[in-house]
């Protein structure tokens, strides 16, 4: 229980990071694939009463995939993450061990800022200016005189397009 | 294996992309229950769900460091955008835009051997184009494109919604080609007249091709006559700006005309008429009088409305624009509409100078 409500603390604070932690990790031990199916198919094993008190299913939702993970080593008896996973996990963003992975990274993140880069003129003013300088939707809707509901909406089509194309790639 | 197979996934993994980033970003607040069953239901649809929220979830990650690229500042990234108006460009008359060439040489070299091998017309559309759309890169997959004909009816305007949510009024005996794949929309007016309310996609940019005549439009009603004598452009709601399309240089430098609702401008040959200020009631006198609709969308029939007027008709809550109605009215009378709109429960109408927003009442408190 004390690990649960650890887990969704520390969510809050580093969610990005700790997602991008466990899918890198994924893609490089086993097959994502797997995986998504695998999460997939203990998400459906979820009793309806059960659903309505989980109270961060985003949480939840990486912890099924982190604990497919540690399973998977074990099944395979390499390290499993170690029984203190979240120190690990903390330790792992402080100090990123694997090379290979963070120079997939750059290569990303070049990729994905290309990709802004060719969105309409609005999208990425809106998706620079919240990114990049940390703007809310208030100051970006004064600041491109719009609603604060044209800029979220911008938001979303913006990433959903960037993400069509990363898929391309991928 | 059909081309409008093909279309149909493409347009589906569009929409699971949408929904899985949609989730993220309502995701960034603590959610409600009834939320978070939602989510969860959401998830357990599909693997497809779960492995596209996790593709988002890691793109996100990658969202702070890849946007730190980007070296303009905030204001002229605004400045930009407040650039980014529908743009009218004027190549030689009567000479076609070559489709399939264009298409290829932005998939081949992306600009340099385009510029070499093609008039000018096609280089100054493309170069509009690259500045916010998307060349394939090598070994991407090619785009999905459909194609579709539309001609007028014989006795009446007829209405199209296009598979992007754009609304096109076509007069008797006016034809219309639409090509959309996922890279951008494009629509050649081969004859006659027609009435466009565009429907908003921030990455898919629309050109519409008047016989060399190049539009191409965000957000915005306009209306384009095709003559002999001339084409005439006539804007109803939003702004358009005229570049000369025999110039090849960035649009944003070269613009001839900018035209704002109200206003009109003859295209002729050779000369292009000045900007002048039309009654929109005589502009618009082809459409119908009436408006009648059985079981539409409150959006759609407001964007109907939205042909006729300067102020258009915005509908910002979702709940409300999908809320299904029947019912005529005067076209020339959106007053009434949007009178009758503010007696269905939890609605508020708000007028401001340049347009009229409908809102969720209860949206009011928090904004």
């Amino acid at each position: 229980m004390r690990e649960k409500h650890a887990w969704s603390t520390l969510f809050a604070e580093k969610r990005a990071t700790l997602s991008n932690y466990f899918l890198r990790r994924v893609a490089h031990r086993w097959d994502a694939q797997d995986m998504v199916q695998e999460v997939y198919l203990r998400l459906l094993r979820i009793e309806p009463a059960d659903a309505a008190n989980i109270r961060s299913p985003e949480a939840y939702l990486f912890t099924v995939a982190a604990n497919l993970v540690k399973e998977h080593a074990v099944l395979r008896q390499q390290q499993p993450l170690g029984s203190d996973e979240l120190e690990q996990v903390v330790e792992h963003l402080v100090a990123p061990a694997n090379v290979e992975a963070d120079m997939d990274s750059e290569s990303r993140q070049k990729r994905l800022g290309a990709l802004i880069d060719r969105l309409s003129p609005k999208c990425k003013a809106v998706l620079i200016m919240h990114y990049r300088d940390d703007m809310s939707y208030r100051e970006i809707a004064e600041r491109m005189s719009i609603s604060t509901h044209m800029v979220k909406k911008y938001i979303v089509k913006g990433l959903a397009a960037c993400r069509r194309r990363m898929a391309d790639y991928e | 294996m059909s081309e409008s197979t093909h279309f149909d996934a493409a347009r589906q993994a569009r929409r699971i992309s949408e929904q899985a980033v949609t989730w993220y970003i309502e995701l960034q607040e603590p959610l409600g229950e009834r939320q978070r069953v939602a989510f969860l239901d959401w998830l357990r649809t599909s693997p497809q769900h779960v492995a596209e929220y996790f593709a988002v979830a890691r793109m996100h990650g990658d969202l702070k460091a890849a946007s730190a690229l980007e070296k303009l500042s905030a204001e002229a990234l605004v400045e930009q955008a407040r650039h980014e108006n529908p743009v009218v460009l004027f190549p030689k008359v009567g000479r076609p835009i070559p489709l399939e060439r264009d298409t290829h040489a932005v998939r081949a070299g992306r600009g340099k051997r385009l510029l070499a091998g093609l008039a000018g017309v096609a280089a100054i559309v493309t170069l509009a184009w690259l500045g916010v759309t998307h060349g394939l890169a090598p070994g991407a997959v090619s785009p999905q494109r459909e194609v579709q004909n539309y001609a007028g009816k014989n006795d009446a305007v007829r209405s199209l919604k296009l598979a992007d949510g754009t609304l096109v009024q076509l007069d008797r005996n006016s034809m219309i080609e639409v090509h959309f794949d996922d890279h951008y929309r494009r629509i050649d007016v081969i004859r006659g007249h027609a009435l466009f309310d565009v429907g908003k996609d921030v990455t898919r940019p629309m050109l519409v091709n008047v016989g060399g005549h190049v539009l191409q439009d965000i957000g915005t009603v306009f209306d384009v006559k095709r003559d002999p004598k001339g084409d005439t452009l006539t804007v109803i709601s939003g702004r358009v700006r005229v570049l000369n399309g025999s110039n090849a240089s960035p649009p944003s430098s070269d613009a001839l005309a900018d035209l704002t609702a109200g206003q009109q401008i003859e295209l002729g040959p050779a000369v292009i008429g000045p900007v002048h200020p039309v009654q929109i009631p005589q502009a618009t006198a082809w459409l119908p009088e009436e408006i009648r609709f059985q079981r539409e969308t409150i959006a759609d029939v407001a964007r109907r409305f939205n042909a006729y007027t300067v102020k258009p008709l915005v509908i910002e809550d979702e709940g409300i624009a999908g809320k299904r109605i029947s019912g005529l009215f005067h076209a020339n009378n959106p007053q009434a509409f949007v009178a009758y709109l503010s007696t269905l429960p939890n609605v508020r109408v708000i007028e401001g100078a340049d347009r009229t927003r409908v809102v969720a009442a209860h949206r009011m408190r928090t904004e």
